[in-house]
């Protein structure tokens, strides 16, 4: 039924309807409610077995920060390979449809590590995090990435050869490589904050 | 006689200008780090995408020998910048660096991967190209991409732990730990 209201946009109707909310609830009073809110969620955080272990066992939280830096690693590869590819840098005697797909589903395992890792390190040091501006900027990245990544990118390479213009798909590829740096970069920035 | 000659180094280093500038500058010192650490996901997210080719777990519809050579190049860039940023962050903190039991641990085990890499694609050469198109790698390749693989989570893992004071010659109790730590009795600079 959605479908057939929305035509053949879908999903760019529904990437701008999340980009309007996104800026509606940015510039809106609704943010500061939010957050406030918020709080007694990062103080339960730092009660749960997460927490107890990161704040108690320092080499287990570094452990996880080592995992959580493989994770990154393993995704900024399949980025830079995928989008490379879309880009014409790497492997251009193989046909796009190939890299992007294989390098989607490194991509996932990166992601499900990052979030799993970042979940119990932010249970360690959640008050921490809470009243750090940089923090926020990461999750607001991170966000954008998934959603960038989801709705936008992989719906177009998915697309026949052809079908797409291929500058299109350049520009993606550039915004996608600045989306996931910025979040890598943003991540890095909490380790000086605070 | 060694830790010695290292610890007598790192204090020259230590009364340099320059390194005392590095590790004093707030945004150089966390632009360096930030440059190291982010420079992982060029080094080893192209070197993790190569070996797990090998093993079949990354991109097995395409040929392994492409995949090694192409991404050859971005890696080699990766480490490249790594290997600079990493000499500056040793330079900016000498002293405990040089006797950082991580940091040791780290310098060996690189010295070892760097040798498996080198027999890695000496090994890879010499298998020919009959394989090329499988989902898997030979099996003392796969071998090679598991070291590889294995080696370079310790050696990530080490490098986090440096950050932490655990064994810091200053802190520790334990001889063994002041033995690799390569830790002097009569040293004053920490």
């Amino acid at each position: 039924m959605p479908a057939t209201l929305l035509g053949p946009y879908t999903r760019t109707i529904l990437v701008v309807a999340v980009l309007a909310a996104t800026l509606a609830f940015a510039l809106s009073g609704v943010r500061g409610e939010v957050y406030g809110n918020l709080l007694p969620m990062f103080e339960w955080m730092e009660t749960t077995w997460f927490g107890f272990i990161g704040k108690t066992w320092g080499a287990a939280f570094a452990t996880i920060q080592a995992f959580h830096l493989l994770g990154l690693a393993l995704l900024g590869g399949s980025v830079l390979v995928a989008e490379g590819r879309l880009l014409g840098v790497f492997l251009t005697d193989t046909p796009q449809g190939t890299i992007t797909a294989r390098c989607n589903r490194m991509f996932n395992i990166a992601l499900a590590t990052l979030i799993a890792t970042g979940v119990f390190m932010a249970c360690g040091v959640a008050l921490k995090i809470y009243y750090l501006p940089v923090y926020w900027y990461k999750m607001l990245a991170l966000c954008g990435g998934a959603l960038f990544h989801y709705l936008v990118r992989q719906p177009l390479v998915e697309r026949a050869p052809g079908e797409v213009n291929p500058w299109l798909l350049k520009l993606v590829a550039v915004a996608s490589i600045m989306i996931w740096f910025t979040v890598a970069a943003t991540g890095r920035w909490i380790g000086f904050s605070g | 006689m060694l830790n010695e000659f290292i610890y007598n180094i790192a204090v020259w280093l230590d009364d340099t200008r320059w390194s005392t500038m590095l590790h004093e500058s707030y945004y150089m010192y966390n632009w360096v780090e930030s440059t190291h650490v982010l420079t992982l996901m060029l080094s080893l997210g192209m070197l993790f995408l190569i070996d797990l080719r090998m093993l079949g777990l990354a991109l097995p519809d395409v040929p392994a020998s492409r995949i090694a050579q192409r991404l050859n190049l971005p890696m080699l860039v990766g480490f490249s910048v790594m290997v600079i940023t990493g000499i500056l962050l040793f330079y900016a903190v000498p002293v405990r660096s040089a006797q950082s039991v991580w940091m040791r641990i780290k310098l060996v085990l690189m010295v070892g991967l760097l040798i498996n890499a080198i027999l890695f694609h000496k090994k890879m050469n010499a298998a020919g190209a009959n394989w090329d198109n499988e989902p898997k790698a030979p099996r003392n390749l796969r071998i090679g991409a598991m070291l590889s693989l294995g080696g370079w989570a310790i050696v990530v893992t080490c490098g986090r732990f440096i950050a932490y004071d655990w064994f810091d010659c200053i802190y520790t109790d334990s001889e063994f730990i002041a033995f690799v730590a390569g830790c002097l009795d009569d040293q004053t600079r920490f």
